[in-house]
């Protein structure tokens, strides 16, 4: 289908219906999937999902249209849908105009043409193979879920400002979740993934460190409450910083004073040795592109230097309103009810939030702690206070570390803080960074963490 | 329609699958997000589509298509087909999907008032009304957004079986996010409210729900954090839902209890104390989990988790009906036509008891009220972790200062036998759960009394 042509006629629709700006934005999403389910492969799914949403805005007043029927009749309702909505709604004094056009930056590694050749076969095939070497660890190895799926992703924007563009981009995912049982023992659901946008399936390396993590969790030990130095896997820095740091450098959330980052550009917030930047221009990175979801070049953002605030995220809209320029995070879709892509006005999302890696070893890092504890993911991160900081967590899978090593697994602990305090108190970071969700982080070192338990 | 989908079903069923649905719908939403007063977009949406699930050689195939065109059905459930064909390569077990009978039906959502025929500016002028409400409210009051959804389904589900129901969903929803600031501390609340129809603003007026966030954002405000560690606390209405879905429900899902969740072997067993009846009903009318039918056909029902503290029951599909021998209970939902169903929770509640308020709280010396919460989320080997936005000490049998950022914690099967008394009263929430869809789901009980359980605080 030629979108950028339909496209152009939605935008030709609204304008005549009366829009003073325009918009139109495709998002085609092809889906190729195994479910792996308690050690089985039980579906194979094939969803291929395209819509087009339409942004009209007339006297600074925002309508917003959407439709997944991408016939010339239904995308004629859709657009004068948006003026209508547009005249049905206030005056928006922060408006100022959709975003002009720009030159893109090349991004490396996004798409790979093997990836959309992968066949419902092959992602089964992967699934086997995972599962394979999961049972291969130990044999009380559960694979209780997970799976393999292919995404190829394609979206076009353009609007009345000149912006036209699109942009291609590939994933491909393998994941698994295991449990392990002994005659007393359960070990929570231990997950591990690979996703790469390149064709780079590696099923053995997840397997092998599913099943290591449930084998390593079943052995439980005593817990001891307090305060003590942990050490924090990618997965759980991960969950802890995205609910409260990368809410609070949200341009949308500075500028309506929810933040406490609001007067601290320019200002030690964190420890001399993080630097944590935004770049949605990472080859290979997971959430990286020429554009982003309004037409905005993707770019590298520098959020912390050395620990010193240096700037915050922004979209068209909060740019504009607060004089800085787009960082290129308008994103679109998901929030609390999941919709579509195409299906949402933009907000402001992080693309690839980077922490800058350290020089220690993993074994360097579990000695520094001495006697602390060791995690690997979090639960219940979302609960988080994004305006204080304050975190209350269960940790699982997670270890007790003794004498400068991992001694045993630990169950039915929490550990409480303050993010905001945590990125000052962070003393060691390790030398391997991985890509979790939207972070990319190394292993790190937190001085010390209130560990509640029984 | 109903011939195209029989044609459609029928040549799958001839191609060998043991068991095909088509699962169409056709969608009408509205959202509106109002940021500190301003508009911020008015979003009007239709959509249409189906969802094409085929059974052969005991694996499962899915297909979706946005057009219900019969050249394109077919498209889609020859995809369908494949991809069972493809998964069912490696299964070893056989799939007995529970039988059921064939259902005609068309079903439809009583509600006062449709969203589809509310002007659009009446909606607005609501939000504005919650917005000014919060800010007029306390000037300590510094941030509010609101995010508010209608969504109106027409579905058509079709199976081999023979059923063929037409049923409408219909969901109202309100979502407002607070927050306060005095000498440079910071607060903030959530209130999540809904309704089948646009009557929720009739029975929730946008003032009252405006100024019930906006007391616990003062509240929070003056609030201290809690004292770590074990100690007696009063769950309220509005948290013990919260605590029956992520403490029970879901590990009582049968696909996570299959997975070998914490409960899996343990039916007929005493996994709670015996104050403890939990169950998950499709049967309250005003719950967000009232549904006639299930995405399956299955028609909806009070399905019993725990009696008196003994397991009786999980939360089923067809399929893990049918591998456990046991009848589905209504629970097969899906977000829209671009997921499958999964076996996902309805109203999820703890049953009444008949104590007092004040009597739940009379024999602690210390302790914490938990009024409400923020979020939660359960883990497989029964750990859960609920986070509480609003709570109170509780001194000598009575509440004291407010206390803020509670995160509780603990494990089913130690959790539930802790529980020692329940309130009379009754509270349902209307909220939503994630399970890689999105669903809408009402948790609910009375308040309860735990001898202890595990608090964070800092």
């Amino acid at each position: 289908m030629n979108f950028i042509g339909l496209c152009r006629e939605a935008i030709n629709v609204a304008v005549k219906a009366g829009a003073k700006e325009a918009e139109a934005l495709v998002v085609h999403r092809h889906t190729i999937g195994s479910e792996i389910e308690r050690a089985e492969i039980k579906t194979c799914t094939d969803v291929m999902d395209v819509g087009m949403g339409i942004r009209a805005v007339e006297s600074r007043k925002v309508g917003f249209a959407y439709t997944n029927i991408l016939t010339s009749g239904e995308l004629k309702k859709t657009a004068e849908n948006a003026v209508k909505a547009s005249k049905a709604s206030r005056v928006d004094e922060n408006w100022r105009q959709l975003p002009r056009r720009k030159g893109y930056p090349p991004v490396r590694a996004t798409y790979d043409k093997r990836v959309t050749d992968v066949t419902s076969d092959e992602t089964v095939l992967l699934c086997q193979r995972m599962m394979a070497v999961a049972h291969e660890v130990d044999k009380r190895v559960l694979p209780a879920f997970g799976g393999v799926e292919v995404l190829v992703q394609e979206a076009v924007c353009l609007n009345t400002n000149g912006v036209e563009v699109e942009d291609k981009g590939t994933s491909l995912v393998c994941a698994l979740g295991t449990m392990a049982r002994s005659e007393t023992q359960v070990s929570p659901v231990c997950y591990e993934f690979k996703a790469s946008r390149m064709y780079e399936p590696d099923p053995e390396w997840v397997g092998r460190e599913a099943g290591r993590l449930a084998i390593e969790s079943i052995n439980i030990g005593k817990v001891k409450a307090g305060k003590f130095p942990v050490l924090l896997e990618p997965f759980a820095l991960e969950a802890m910083l995205t609910y409260t740091l990368v809410q609070s450098v949200r341009g949308d959330i500075v500028s309506r004073g929810r933040s406490l980052f609001k007067d601290k550009v320019g200002k030690k917030i964190a420890g001399e040795n993080i630097s944590i930047s935004d770049d949605g221009t990472l080859a290979g990175g997971l959430r990286s592109g020429k554009t982003d979801m309004e037409g905005v070049p993707k770019q590298r953002t520098p959020i912390i230097e050395d620990g010193i605030l240096r700037s915050f995220l922004y979209d068209n809209y909060w740019g504009r309103l607060e004089g800085e320029n787009s960082t290129g995070n308008a994103s679109r879709g998901g929030g609390g009810l999941r919709l579509p892509p195409y299906g949402t006005t933009p907000t402001i999302q992080p693309t690839n939030i980077v922490l800058e890696a350290g020089t220690v070893t993993d074994d360097e890092l579990i000695r520094e702690v001495r006697n602390g504890y060791y995690v690997r993911s979090v639960q219940g991160a979302h609960q988080s206070n994004p305006e204080t900081g304050e975190f209350s967590v269960a940790i699982a899978p997670a270890w007790r570390i003794k004498d400068g090593e991992i001694a045993y697994a630990v169950k039915g602990v929490m550990i409480t803080g303050n993010a905001y305090d945590m990125i000052k108190e962070i003393s060691l970071l390790g030398k391997d960074a991985r890509q979790v969700q939207t972070f990319i982080a190394p292993k790190v070192v937190v001085s010390e963490l209130n560990v509640v338990a029984k | 329609m109903k011939e195209t989908f029989t044609s459609v079903l029928e040549k799958l069923r001839k191609r060998g699958a043991s068991y095909a649905e088509i699962r169409a719908q056709n969608n009408n939403n509205t959202f509106i997000t109002v940021r500190d007063g301003q508009v911020e977009a008015v979003t009007l949406s239709t959509e249409t589509g189906a969802a094409i699930r085929v059974l052969a050689e005991n694996a499962w195939g899915f297909s979706t298509t946005n057009s219900l065109e019969q050249n394109n059905l077919e498209k889609s459930a020859n995809s369908a087909f494949s991809m069972a064909k493809a998964a069912g390569r490696s299964v070893r077990e056989t799939v007995k999907l529970a039988p059921v009978k064939a259902v005609e039906d068309k079903a439809t959502v009583l509600v006062k008032k449709d969203p589809r025929e509310v002007g659009i500016s009446t909606k607005v002028n609501n939000l504005l009304t919650i917005n000014k409400t919060c800010f007029d409210f306390d000037k300590r009051i510094k941030s509010v957004t609101i995010n508010y959804a209608d969504l109106a389904t027409e579905q058509t589900l079709a199976t081999t079986d023979g059923t063929f129901i037409e049923q409408e969903k219909m969901f109202v929803w309100n979502y407002c996010w607070v927050t306060g600031k005095s000498n440079g501390i910071m607060a903030s609340a959530r209130d999540e409210t809904g309704a089948h129809g646009y009557e929720l603003f009739d029975l929730e007026l946008p003032r009252k729900i405006a100024e019930r966030v906006s007391k616990k954002v003062t509240q929070q405000l003056e609030a201290k954090t809690p004292k770590s560690g074990l100690h007696p606390a009063v769950i309220g209405t509005n948290v013990v839902g919260v605590l029956a879905h992520e403490a029970l429900g879901h590990i009582c899902e049968a696909d996570l209890a299959l997975a070998g969740s914490a409960v899996m072997g343990k039916i007929g067993e005493k996994i709670a104390s015996e104050q403890v009846t939990i169950f998950d009903s499709a049967l309250i009318p005003q719950g967000f989990g009232a549904l006639k039918y299930d995405d399956e056909g299955v028609s909806g029902q009070k399905t019993l988790l725990i009696r008196d503290g003994v397991l009786v029951g999980f939360m089923h599909n067809r399929e893990t009906a049918g591998k456990m021998n046991v009848s589905p209970t209504g629970n097969a939902r899906a977000q829209d036509f671009r997921f499958p169903p999964l076996i996902r929770m309805r109203d999820t509640c703890f049953e009444k008891g008949d104590y007092t308020f004040a009597e739940l709280l009379e024999d602690i010396k210390f302790g914490y009220f938990l009024e409400a919460f923020r979020g939660g989320q359960a883990n497989l080997d029964g750990t859960f972790t609920v986070g509480v936005q609003s709570a109170f000490k509780i001194v000598d049998g009575e509440l004291g200062d407010p206390v803020r950022n509670v995160g509780i914690s603990g494990n089913t099967l130690e959790t539930l036998k802790q529980v020692d008394a329940c309130g009379e009263d009754f509270g349902l929430e209307l909220g939503r759960c994630g399970k890689g869809q999105y669903m809408f789901v009402s948790p609910g009980g009375p308040p309860v009394r735990v001898k202890s359980i595990l608090i964070g605080g800092s």
